[in-house]
């Protein structure tokens, strides 16, 4: 029966090359929309590597508008500033630990680094934090160490902190602590120390990244110090220490700005703006799906009532009501396969090709599956109706259909 | 084999009834080769779908076989339909997407059978009217007489006991009128296969055994 079904179909084509264009091209922009879905869940399984829970941000204007005249002496004055914050905020019984730190997370800002590592392009996000902001941001490290006070004391290298990505891509199988990651034109090298589960910076929807951290040590530094101080406080803690802690940095540098913010305020912030698009498109394809499905069912229905007269000769021939219906909807399947065919060997060249390259096979092959799945279940859906009235009609009757 | 016992056909509407088939009485034993004749109107066609299970009467019995049809439900009369009884239209019927043997194997869709199986039927029955050339062609591209006989072989190719025609030689000129009567007459002689044949030709109903005339929907005899 199927054979017959597949010829049928075929020997119709130019009267279903319709339906093919429609089911193709909903299946493309629904798949589109699936994959950013499923890639964003997806993302969302993966560990984040550090917890926000109770995590405070201060941000520092330092207000260097006014210092360019001296700018050597004011950084010298300002890291030891920096310093006295820092300290400050550590006093607070409210405070269980702080650290300086350079892009925190759900932070808009953004230092991406990189380098050629035996003949090809590496890039990396890099960051900068003092000895305690693995602590205070309970960050994860699946081998070696986060940085000591010992490590500002001046070494031969620059010790750093790589993610488990970035540790595979540049030494693959091989132990990265103690590896030397060092570019052609680096005078001093740097050496890996320890090894982060992961740091997503951007929160639980952003895609895996290649990661560096450099030890920040609060002093005149090239690479420029941190502008941020990072804090956990101890449960119970409310918004009100918010005002004390403001207060308290105002007084011991009144020239400067401070911003005092929970990082989960940010993070539901983040998160809802990275949502929005999502939300936008799905809008659209839920509504391109039904005027996809209204399309179908009218063009059925009116393929049904056209052949009115050939399901009265399959009835008159043997067929029973529930074969006739079985038969509309298994064509309605196959006109689908033609259209999703077509389909899948245009998506599936993103892969193949590696157009994307953040997003992983695994991504990519779930969300096939499920937009295979809706447009297959929204076709049956559709033919559900037309088959039905296939069946109702009276063999006699359907004969002598004009 | 076919017996109708006092069926009665009436349509109905909110306003209207119409009473397409009255008090209709008729015997037909196997082997035999009945006309059904009368003018437009009359209820020829009704009564051949009554007696293929194509319609439901609104009132008497029918019987196949000693098989009180008129209790039977959908699969089984789909059943008796695709094993028993082979059909033959005015209009032929046949699916324009289809080829030749494509529509001929139409019946056997609905039966378990091997696909080679099928083929080597509807070749068979091709060659029974003389279409063996013609297998792979188009409806469309097949003159009128030749589709009423790949009508014809769709219709015996599930072996029938039973062949119904409407009027199988209405939309043909003479002689290929002639043809399909006398493949009808060779089919009823040398297999015994019963055939009731609706016309409105006398010189047509005249070749076969028996007349039964309708009027109004009535018989009259």
């Amino acid at each position: 029966m199927m054979r017959h079904i597949w010829k049928l179909v075929w020997n119709r084509k130019r009267a279903n090359a319709l339906i093919v264009i429609e089911i193709l091209a909903s299946f493309l922009v629904l798949y589109a929309v699936t994959l950013v879905g499923v890639y964003f869940a997806h993302n969302y399984r993966q560990p984040l590597g550090f917890s926000y829970d109770r995590v405070w941000l201060v941000e520092i204007d330092w207000q260097r508008e006014s210092i360019e005249l001296q700018p050597e002496l004011e950084e010298e004055k300002e890291a030891a500033m920096m310093r006295q914050l820092l300290t400050a905020v550590k006093e607070f019984p409210e405070v269980e630990s702080a650290a300086a730190m350079s892009v925190v997370p759900y932070s808009n800002s953004t230092y991406s680094s990189g380098f050629t590592w035996k003949g090809r392009q590496v890039e990396f996000m890099f960051n900068r934090g003092t000895t305690d902001t693995a602590q205070v941001l309970d960050m994860h490290l699946t081998a070696g160490r986060w940085f000591t006070e010992a490590d500002a004391a001046g070494s031969s290298f620059r010790p750093v902190v790589i993610n488990r990505r970035l540790a595979r891509e540049l030494f693959g199988t091989e132990n990265p602590l103690g590896q030397v990651v060092k570019e052609e034109q680096d005078k001093v090298e740097r050496r890996v120390i320890g090894v982060l589960e992961d740091f997503r910076k951007d929160g639980e929807f952003s895609g895996l990244q290649s990661y560096m951290f450099e030890h920040a040590t609060l002093g005149k530094s090239k690479g420029g110090q941190p502008n941020n101080f990072v804090l956990r406080v101890r449960p119970g803690v409310t918004a009100a220490f918010e005002e004390k802690l403001t207060g308290k940095l105002r007084s011991m540098a009144p020239t400067w700005g401070f911003e005092v913010k929970p990082i989960e305020q940010m993070r539901e912030s983040t998160l809802l703006w990275q949502l929005i698009p999502l939300t936008i498109f799905g809008v659209i394809v839920g509504f391109l799906l039904i005027m996809v499905s209204l399309g179908l069912l009218g063009v059925l229905w009116q393929n049904v009532t056209q052949r009115t007269k050939e399901i009265g000769l399959r009835r008159a021939l043997g067929a029973t009501a529930g074969e006739v219906y079985a038969q509309i909807v298994s064509e309605l399947l196959v006109v689908s396969t033609f259209g999703l065919s077509l389909g899948i060997l245009a998506v599936i060249q993103f892969p193949l090709l590696k157009v994307v390259d953040f997003i992983s096979p695994t991504v990519y092959f779930t969300s096939l599956v499920i937009s295979l799945g809706i447009v297959y279940g929204l076709t049956v859906l559709c033919g559900l109706y037309p088959g039905w009235l296939a069946t109702r009609v009276q063999p006699s009757e359907a004969l002598h259909y004009e | 084999m076919i017996h109708l016992s006092n069926v009665e056909k009436v349509y109905r509407t909110d306003r209207i009834e119409t009473v397409a088939l009255s008090n209709i009485n008729v015997r037909v034993e196997q082997g035999e080769f009945i006309s059904i004749m009368g003018p437009s109107g009359s209820g020829k066609s009704t009564l051949l779908n009554v007696i293929g299970l194509l319609d439901v009467p609104t009132g008497g019995e029918v019987t196949l076989n000693g098989r009180l049809i008129t209790s039977y439900g959908d699969r089984s009369l789909a059943r008796v339909r695709n094993e028993e009884i082979g059909f033959i239209f005015q209009t032929f019927h046949l699916i324009n997407d289809l080829s030749v043997v494509d529509n001929v194997e139409i019946p056997l869709l609905y039966r378990k059978m091997s696909g080679a199986e099928r083929r080597k039927r509807a070749l068979k029955a091709l060659e029974q009217v003389g279409l063996s050339a013609r297998v792979h062609h188009f409806p469309s591209q097949l003159s009128g007489g030749q589709q009423q006989r790949v009508a014809i072989a769709r219709a015996i190719v599930g072996g029938p006991r039973i062949l119904l025609a409407d009027e199988p030689t209405g939309n043909l000129d003479s002689q290929m009128g002639d043809e399909v009567m006398s493949i009808l007459k060779a089919l009823n002689s040398l297999e015994q296969t019963t055939v009731v044949m609706v016309t409105h030709d006398q010189r047509q109903a005249e070749k076969t055994a028996r007349i039964v005339r309708l009027f109004d929907g009535r018989q009259v005899n």
